[in-house]
């Protein structure tokens, strides 16, 4: 069995976009470990619903644009 | 990073000596008691690891490891070490009561140098991260199920420990002395220990895999 998550995310594109803003920087941002970016990144980590707000907020975004559930209704 | 290699790789056989020295080497090395000079060895590879890490830039050792990912594996490493060594020497537990009784005392006191030896270890290492975030809820959760597991075994082994005694015939528990018995108990929450640093660092090294 897998360890991905049905929450997928464009936190990398974003970050991207956001003026190539580090992993580093988002985590200090959201005051989490680089680790956790790298896991959220890769859909191996869902956040709680906290985090997800803030990791919208540091990305300037709304969270509906951040995270997404992949999961068919 | 050859050298940082090279450095590593002659720091394990160190501590592969001084693992040996401690679990399975004779009682008296040159004169010197084993079980101490095994413990003084890992405490020098400790303090090696630690100064060729220091040397390591910023960003060279954290790339994939999380804080506390290298606290479960330190924490697995000490944990194994201690509940070896306390097994391996747990005969001599059965002899007379505790302050009588210089070789229980001899491995309480390398025991409680290893754990000395544990905490300089992961206190130091905790300084490489004192700029940035140490912990967050990624870590609490997996910590929270390595602690879940850590219970579970707790329970059965002591389980295990009560079956064995309850069940055995009398004539079958000449080795079950009180101190033997109270050893084997810490022993007991040493593996359980053990076993949580081991699911914490599953947990880590599934989630970067």
């Amino acid at each position: 069995m897998g360890n991905g998550t049905p929450v997928g995310n464009t936190i990398r594109r974003l970050r991207f976009e956001r003026g190539e803003m580090t992993q580093q920087a988002l985590a200090d941002a959201c005051g989490v470990t680089r680790q956790t970016v790298i896991a959220l990144e890769a859909g191996r980590y869902a956040p709680s619903l906290e985090l997800a707000f803030r990791i919208a907020h540091a990305l300037g975004a709304r969270i509906e644009d951040v995270f997404q559930w992949n999961v068919e209704p | 990073m050859p050298r940082h290699r090279a450095g590593f790789a002659g720091l394990a056989v160190v501590a592969a000596v001084a693992t040996w020295l401690l679990l399975a080497g004779p009682d008296r090395v040159l004169g010197i008691d084993a079980g101490n000079a095994g413990v003084f060895l890992l405490m020098a590879v400790g303090w090696g690891s630690l100064y060729a890490i220091s040397r390591i830039p910023d960003g060279g050792l954290g790339e994939t490891m999380s804080p506390g990912e290298w606290r479960a594996w330190l924490g697995l490493a000490f944990t194994l070490v201690i509940a070896a060594y306390s097994l391996v020497h747990a005969p001599v537990f059965q002899g007379p009561p505790l302050w009588h009784n210089p070789d229980a005392n001899r491995v309480g006191r390398n025991v409680v140098m290893l754990l000395v030896a544990w905490m300089i270890l992961a206190r130091v290492l905790d300084a490489r991260w004192r700029r940035g975030v140490r912990q967050d809820e990624r870590d609490r959760e997996i910590e929270a199920r390595g602690a879940g597991a850590a219970r579970l075994a707790l329970v059965v082994i002591l389980v295990g420990y009560a079956v064995l005694l309850s069940f055995s015939p009398t004539e079958r528990l000449d080795w079950a002395v009180p101190p033997l018995i109270g050893h084997l108990l810490i022993v007991a929450l040493v593996v359980s220990c053990a076993f949580e640093y081991l699911v914490i660092g599953f947990g880590y090294w599934r989630d970067r895999r």
